[in-house]
């Protein structure tokens, strides 16, 4: 293809003025709006929010002092380790019950019983809505003086008194988790099931005329089918929800006594609630590596495993 | 990504209009093979994961409707009622009569197809070269593309904040506009792209000699042929300006908000909520999107996991 065009362009070239522009020139022109916006709305601030991670500053105040490390410091002697401890319980949360109850819903529904095409469609409408209105209903069922979750738990004898789930530290991650896990596991679903789709019937037929059970299948044959897409969704669930926003801030606000406190809601809270614009680009420097880490860990995790 | 290159091109979404329920459709005679192989614990064990956890998904949908439907009196209860004994609008009808709430409501559709339109057109450019050009650098380029959706958004808006504040642009729906257009690029460029390399160089080829200017080569004949795409990413971008919260919470000011933020303000924070109502803008809300997903689901999977695919 490339040579085609190349000649297409030379046989262009000898009958057109000479200041037309060339191929690659075009191409890059093509570009220019796109890459303007990601210099502008994503590369620029990225870089300057980690710059002031060195700086005092004021979100409101002209100026700035270098500062050094001092920012990072502070940041690491205050609730540093209880944040990290905080968004990792978040993220595997949100990250590893989605992909069993999406995982557990796929392989059910890619068996032959009634009505899965119909509950496929409809078990999408929890990631269908709004981050927002996750927030509200969910805010609703855990209310603390007239919610169905009280109701439900204690008809089911669970707990005695009704529980203000959200404005309790002990049990206000777990709620968010539950939140967020709702919303997310019908992508998972619909990532397996897509994945759960491409395996060779012929396999597993095969495997049972030889006396191979569904479990014993299941492991010699669909797992090792959906290693790829497994990895994949696992990490890409992961990314996101390490700096989820959204959920957590309308249900809790990073409350009770920032019981549900992560990297995302702290940032935010530093920059546009305490104006200190230095300690959270610190907090988010400390973020960024941590993500770019863990990420590392497990791409060369999941190639090892590829390799064996 | 080499975790995923074992992975099929683009697997068929699981649409309602999809005949099969297996890829790679058997021979009749080895599906009925297969029907027959599923022995009743394994029926059981599918029935069984559908009741708990599809009751997990659907259960507080139910709520929410029926929640809607409650008069107000009746929500303030305890245990509440699981079937609402006198359902009512009342709480829909509050809504329509709610100027605000149709000012947010102005300013989602405005930021939201402005979004949509100014991302198909950025991306289609963006898309086209990557797919039909070749120059160094384009793969990189690709890729940190795909890459800038890692940045969490909480980090960039404390920058963003005073960019935008220094241009004069906060409580624009400008900035709102730029936001969500530059965060569906990922997304969109690699559909439009994925689009336009099933566009044969021949026609292109063909239309050059032809005489047609490049431009004129895209407007006419890609944009055209690549419709379908270009309709899945104007979608894609409207749901994601219409779903925004964080943006337009900290970018926009009371004048130029949108929906999500708006309701968060309205309703949040009271000392007693008016949870019919606050449901029934939760349906009111999340309709568009349940309108655009159906629209767009035979486009979806395939895009979403052709960018995951390739990458």
């Amino acid at each position: 293809m490339t040579s085609s065009q190349t000649h297409t362009l030379e046989h262009r070239k000898s009958q057109t003025a000479p200041r037309r522009l060339s191929d690659g020139q075009f191409a890059v022109l093509l570009l220019l709006p796109g890459v303007a916006l990601l210099a502008g709305v994503v590369l620029y601030p990225l870089v300057a929010a980690l710059v002031t991670a060195f700086f005092e500053q004021s979100l409101v105040l002209p100026g700035r002092t270098f500062v050094g490390l001092q920012n990072i410091v502070d940041v690491l002697q205050g609730d540093f380790l209880r944040l990290l401890r905080q968004t990792l319980v978040f993220t595997l949360g949100t990250t590893i019950l989605p992909f069993v109850i999406g995982f557990a819903l796929a392989l059910a529904l890619n068996t032959r019983i009634r009505g899965a095409k119909v509950l496929r469609g409809l078990m999408l409408i929890p990631w269908l809505v709004p981050g927002v209105v996750v927030s509200f209903l969910w805010m609703w069922i855990f209310n603390a003086n007239y919610g169905v979750m009280n109701a439900l738990l204690q008809g089911l004898g669970l707990v005695d008194d009704p529980q203000a789930w959200l404005a309790q530290p002990g049990t206000a991650m777990g709620a968010v988790i539950l939140a967020k896990t709702w919303q997310s596991f019908p992508w998972m679903m619909v990532m397996l099931l897509a994945g759960l789709q491409t395996v060779p019937i012929e396999l597993h037929e095969a495997a049972e005329m030889d006396g191979a059970g569904t479990v014993r299948r299941f492991f010699a044959i669909t797992l090792p089918h959906l290693k790829g897409i497994v990895g994949l969704v696992l990490l890409l669930e992961f990314i996101w929800n390490f700096q989820h926003f959204d959920i957590i801030y309308v249900l809790t606000g990073g409350g009770p006594a920032g019981a549900t406190q992560t990297f995302a809601t702290a940032v935010y809270e530093t920059a546009f609630q305490g104006y200190d614009l230095g300690k959270a680009g610190a907090l988010g420097l400390l973020w960024m590596v941590l993500l770019m880490a863990l990420v590392v860990v497990y791409v060369r995790f999941s190639e090892k495993g590829e390799e064996r | 990504m080499s975790a995923t290159t074992q992975l099929p091109a683009a697997p068929t979404p699981p649409s309602a209009s999809s005949p099969a329920d297996d890829a790679p459709r058997p021979p009749q005679r080895l599906r009925r093979g297969a029907l027959r192989s599923e022995r009743p614990g394994v029926r059981f064990a599918a029935w069984a994961t559908v009741v708990v956890c599809g009751g997990f998904g659907l259960l507080p949908v139910y709520w929410l409707l029926a929640t809607s439907l409650t008069p107000r009196d009746q929500v303030f209860s305890y245990p509440p009622k699981f079937f609402p004994s006198a359902p009512t609008l009342d709480a829909f009808a509050a809504l329509a009569s709610n100027d605000q709430l149709f000012g947010y409501l102005r300013n989602s559709v405005i930021v939201s197809v402005i979004t949509a339109v100014l991302s198909v057109l950025v991306s289609a450019y963006m898309g086209y070269s990557f797919s039909k050009f070749r120059y160094r650098g384009r793969r990189s380029l690709m890729y940190l593309v795909l890459a800038s959706q890692m940045f969490p958004q909480a980090l960039l808006l404390v920058t963003l904040y005073s960019v935008f504040s220094a241009y004069g642009l906060l409580n624009t729906y400008t900035a709102l506009v730029l936001s969500f257009t530059t965060f569906t690029l990922p997304l969109c460029v690699w559909m439009l792209k994925g689009f336009f390399d099933t566009i044969p160089d021949e026609l292109i080829e063909a239309a050059r000699v032809d005489g047609a200017s490049r431009l004129r080569i895209i407007h006419s004949i890609v944009l055209p042929l690549a419709a379908p795409g270009l309709i899945a990413a104007g979608l894609f971008a409207f749901v994601r300006g219409w779903n925004d919260f964080v943006f337009a919470l900290t970018l926009a000011g009371p004048e130029k908000q949108t929906l999500p933020p708006g309701l968060v303000n309205t309703f949040i924070g009271e000392a007693s909520t008016a949870w019919p109502e606050l449901m029934a803008a939760s349906l009111v809300v999340s309709l568009p999107v349940a309108i655009a997903f159906i629209a767009l689901q035979k486009y979806l999977v395939g895009g979403l996991t052709a960018g995951a695919v390739k990458g």
